[in-house]
């Protein structure tokens, strides 16, 4: 269970992006979060994720409340969650080949055996070849680049999946193989889901069901106003 | 196919570059379309399949190691061969207009959008005078719907969907025959997208027989709303040229490839064309799709010509889709 | 007809037009005189001394401030040496110092900025307050400051010069690591379980390095110059070093009863070599610059 109690959020001290926003996703569950760009949705998958320590409000993940973010969690409850973002170029170490963006979460949590055999697995699941992986990041696709990010969200095996705006900047045919992989996974290992996006066609065809996100704020204007 | 003249009309054209090693990107190879009076031509494919590339060849944009060869004619006036002189004076702005990408970074972040408004009117049209300026820019702004309270911000002041109508107010000054859309939704939600195409679409139909525009995107929704004609474009080549009500409709589209990417629309079958699309620098002899395509054979080790409004030797014909449906 | 048009494009025959020959050879022409003075000048360093065996020292009273001639092509001196073998074995010890004292600066720079920036937090703010409270200081008064502590040689300079020039370096670094440190790709990381130690050493400080050695070659002229300042004013090396600095300084007086030379070619043994290295570093800026790259690609 990823369960997000009344969180307030955002980057500077008295002006948080939203307050007291909540959201639950069940184990196996994929939820859509629904909302225009630049209303904080983004902010809530990364509180959600571990990334982004809210200033009130609780996390409660698989039964425990977080109380720490970033690199103050423990490992065990950061790698629980594979992120993708809406920006391939920028959440791609510039730097790493392919073969090393996927396999630099193995390398960082010390599960260097095997991992060869691990990237050439998820490197066919997402669709990318073997002349793909020796390059870097400039020399791909955006698209190209994006299977590399999901293929490194999954490496670790994750229980829960972040998807912030995962197919916005790719055609049709790359967000549904992405989307299938994705899903693929998700009946494979049982994981659950937060997908956010502004395209409803898609989200209700992908998730199982679909948050708006001027719901989620809207009734906690309501429950503030009923105060 | 309506007998109107066209405003844009490209002939052959291609595009390499030059890499380091000797390596050459047939990025745009020998394409051939027309953008007619009063009409909007959706030139739609995959990121990195060349139709930037395109848009960027018509403006007189390309890189420092780019080759172009084949034509495209604006009035008279060959776009390729035009040197920068003629392209900044007589051209941008005024006989072509853009609508960018990110209006966000084609806005000075420092000026009002007023200020830039007024000094567009005053560098394309005759106007001068501060009075007269004034009310042309409030003009090219309510022409593009742009609040005109609003004029007096700043680029950062602004959400997306007004900093993309103050991007338009801009390309709109001109008054330009042909107005140029390079992927004017990316980024935007729904609702934006819609408001977007709509308001590109109002331009076009308000210029009466006299403006024509060339929308490039992947958002293929955006392309079925705005479009009377859709080019697909696919690994550097225009596979099929249509008319957007029977490509988005029935009969659908013939060639495979646009088939396919109709078909992994989430409104449609969700399924993925299978494969990916091949590297511009290394293309195979024959048809570039084949590898990814169910209906290729033998025949398809030989390129396939842009015959009619299809490049494929194996099309769907408009009966067999009827015929299924039935 | 479409047909034969396809063929046409790929004809070897087909004429293609080139863009953007243009505005490349100027950049190519300033790139290639900056790296042909550069090499000319580790030339002259490196190689003519030891080849050379004149004696930069030797007095010869009866030739002394000689205007340039075929026998002595910068002029002699006050005293009669060479002017050339003097101003090259001058640029050999500025260079020398510009150089220790550029990478000192960055070392420290880089670390200092490196941990402000990706620690964050008060260390951060602590950081940056020294940083600020050096560089309120005039650099030349600080330099002056330090050097007047310790005896004349060439280690107080480096000392002198490094003190003062670290602070722009930390500021370029703390400011490119902040800048990453916001990108999706930190934040990737950090859900792949890296540790904090990782994400600094695995994907910050490479992102920095670049930048932090383009500040460091900027510096070396800039480090000279300093050099040569402290010098003219008598406080840089021993005057019996032939540094840049001291041969102006040695030589205002005969600038005054119009012998020139004296002046003008340690001042130009000066500016041209800056110049050069500020060129080439400017090429090299431009290559770095992650936008041309992806002009480049489509």
């Amino acid at each position: 269970m990823l369960d997000l109690r009344a969180i307030t959020a955002g980057y500077t001290r008295n002006a948080p992006v939203f307050r007291d926003v909540s959201l639950t996703v069940a184990p196996g569950e994929a939820v859509g979060l629904l909302g225009p760009s630049g209303c904080g949705k983004s902010t809530l998958a990364r509180v959600a994720a571990l990334l982004h320590r809210p200033e009130s409000g609780t996390l409660v993940l698989d039964g425990e409340p977080v109380r720490r973010w970033r690199h103050r969690a423990p490992r065990a409850q950061r790698t629980a969650f594979g992120v993708v973002f809406q920006q391939p170029r920028l959440s791609a170490d510039p730097r790493l080949r392919l073969t090393d963006l996927i396999a630099e979460p193995l390398r960082a949590t010390g599960r260097r055996e095997g991992s060869a055999d691990r990237v050439a697995e998820l490197a066919a699941t997402v669709g990318l070849t073997a002349d793909l992986l020796g390059r870097r990041p400039h020399e791909v696709s955006d698209g190209q680049l994006q299977r590399a990010c999901l293929a490194r969200a999954l490496v670790l095996r994750p229980r829960w999946l972040v998807c912030d705006e995962m197919t916005a900047m790719l055609d049709a045919s790359t967000t549904a193989a992405l989307v299938r992989v994705v899903e693929d996974y998700r009946a494979a290992t049982g994981a659950g889901l937060l997908a956010v996006g502004h395209d409803r066609t898609l989200l209700d065809r992908w998730c199982d069901r679909t948050v708006d996100w001027t719901a989620l704020t809207g009734t906690a204007l309501a429950a503030e106003a009923a105060r | 196919m309506t007998e109107r003249a066209p405003v844009l009309s490209v002939r052959g054209l291609s595009v390499r570059f030059l890499m380091p090693g000797g390596r050459r990107v047939a990025a745009v190879t020998d394409a051939h379309f027309e953008v007619r009076a009063g009409e909007c031509l959706a030139l739609i494919g995959e990121s990195g399949c060349g139709k930037s590339v395109l848009a960027s060849a018509l403006l007189g944009l390309l890189p420092g190691n780019a080759q172009t060869a084949g034509s495209a004619l604006l009035g008279d006036l060959d776009l390729l061969t035009a040197d920068e002189r003629t392209l900044a004076r007589t051209v941008r702005g005024r006989l072509a207009g853009l609508v960018p990408q990110s209006p966000a970074a084609h806005l000075t972040p420092v000026r009002t959008i007023r200020s830039q408004l007024q000094e567009t009117v005053a560098a394309l049209t005759p106007t001068r005078g501060r009075a007269a300026l004034r009310s042309a820019a409030e003009a090219a702004a309510e022409r593009a719907a742009f609040p005109v309270d609003h004029l007096d911000r700043h680029p950062h002041e602004l959400s997306g969907g007004l900093a993309q109508r103050a991007a338009t107010a801009l390309a709109l000054v001109g008054d330009a025959p042909l107005l140029l859309a390079d992927e004017p939704t990316t980024g935007l939600d729904r609702d934006l997208v819609d408001r977007t195409v709509d308001e590109l679409r109002r331009h076009v139909d308000a210029g009466g027989e006299g403006r024509a525009l060339l929308m490039i995107t992947h958002d293929l929704a955006a392309a079925e709303r705005i479009a009377d004609r859709v080019a697909v474009m696919y690994a550097g080549r225009i596979v099929e040229l249509a008319d957007a009500a029977a490509f988005f409709g029935t009969p659908g589209p013939r060639h495979p490839y646009s088939r396919g990417l109709l078909q992994a629309l989430p409104d449609r079958a969700f399924t993925p064309i299978p494969g990916l699309p091949p590297e511009l620098g290394a293309l195979p002899d024959g048809c570039a799709f084949a590898p990814r395509c169910d209906r290729a054979n033998d025949a398809c080790a030989v390129l396939p010509p842009l015959s009619g409004t299809v490049a494929c030797h194996h099309p769907h014909a408009a009966l067999t889709e009827a015929a299924d449906r039935a | 007809m479409a047909e034969t048009a396809a063929e046409k494009a790929e004809r070897p025959g087909t004429a293609w037009r080139s863009y953007g020959a243009k505005h490349r050879s100027t950049r190519t022409l300033r790139l290639r005189t900056s790296a042909a003075l550069v090499a000319l000048t580790v030339l002259a360093v490196l190689v003519v001394p030891p080849l050379v065996q004149l004696d930069q020292q030797a007095v010869d009273l009866a030739a002394k401030l000689r205007p340039p001639s075929p026998e002595h092509p910068f002029g002699t001196d006050d005293v009669g040496r060479d002017l050339l073998l003097r101003c090259v074995y001058g640029l050999r010890v500025s260079l020398l110092v510009g150089v220790a004292a550029a990478l000192t600066a960055t070392v420290v720079g880089t670390a200092v900025g490196a941990a402000a920036g990706a620690l964050g937090g008060w260390v951060d703010r602590a950081v940056m307050r020294v940083v600020d409270a050096f560089s309120s200081v005039p650099h030349l008064l600080l330099g002056i400051f330090i050097v007047a502590m310790f005896r004349p040689g060439v280690w107080p300079v480096v000392v002198s010069v490094a003190l003062t020039h670290w602070l722009s370096t930390a500021r370029i670094v703390r400011a490119e690591v902040l800048s990453l440190r916001s990108r999706p790709f930190i934040d990737a990381a950090v859900s792949g379980g890296a540790s904090r130690w990782r994400v600094a050493v695995r994907h910050l400080l490479p992102g920095v390095l670049p930048q932090a050695a383009l500040a460091a070659v900027l510096m070396v002229p800039h480090a000279m110059w300093h050099e040569s300042a402290l010098s003219f004013l008598g406080l840089g090396l021993p005057t019996h070093m032939a540094s840049l600095g001291n041969l102006i300084q040695s030589a205002r007086g005969s600038l005054l009863a119009g012998q020139w030379w004296p002046t003008l070619f340690p001042g130009l043994f000066i500016i041209v070599p800056t110049l050069a290295v500020a060129g080439l570093a400017g090429a090299w800026r431009e290559r770095i610059n992650p936008r041309r790259r992806s002009e480049l690609m489509l």
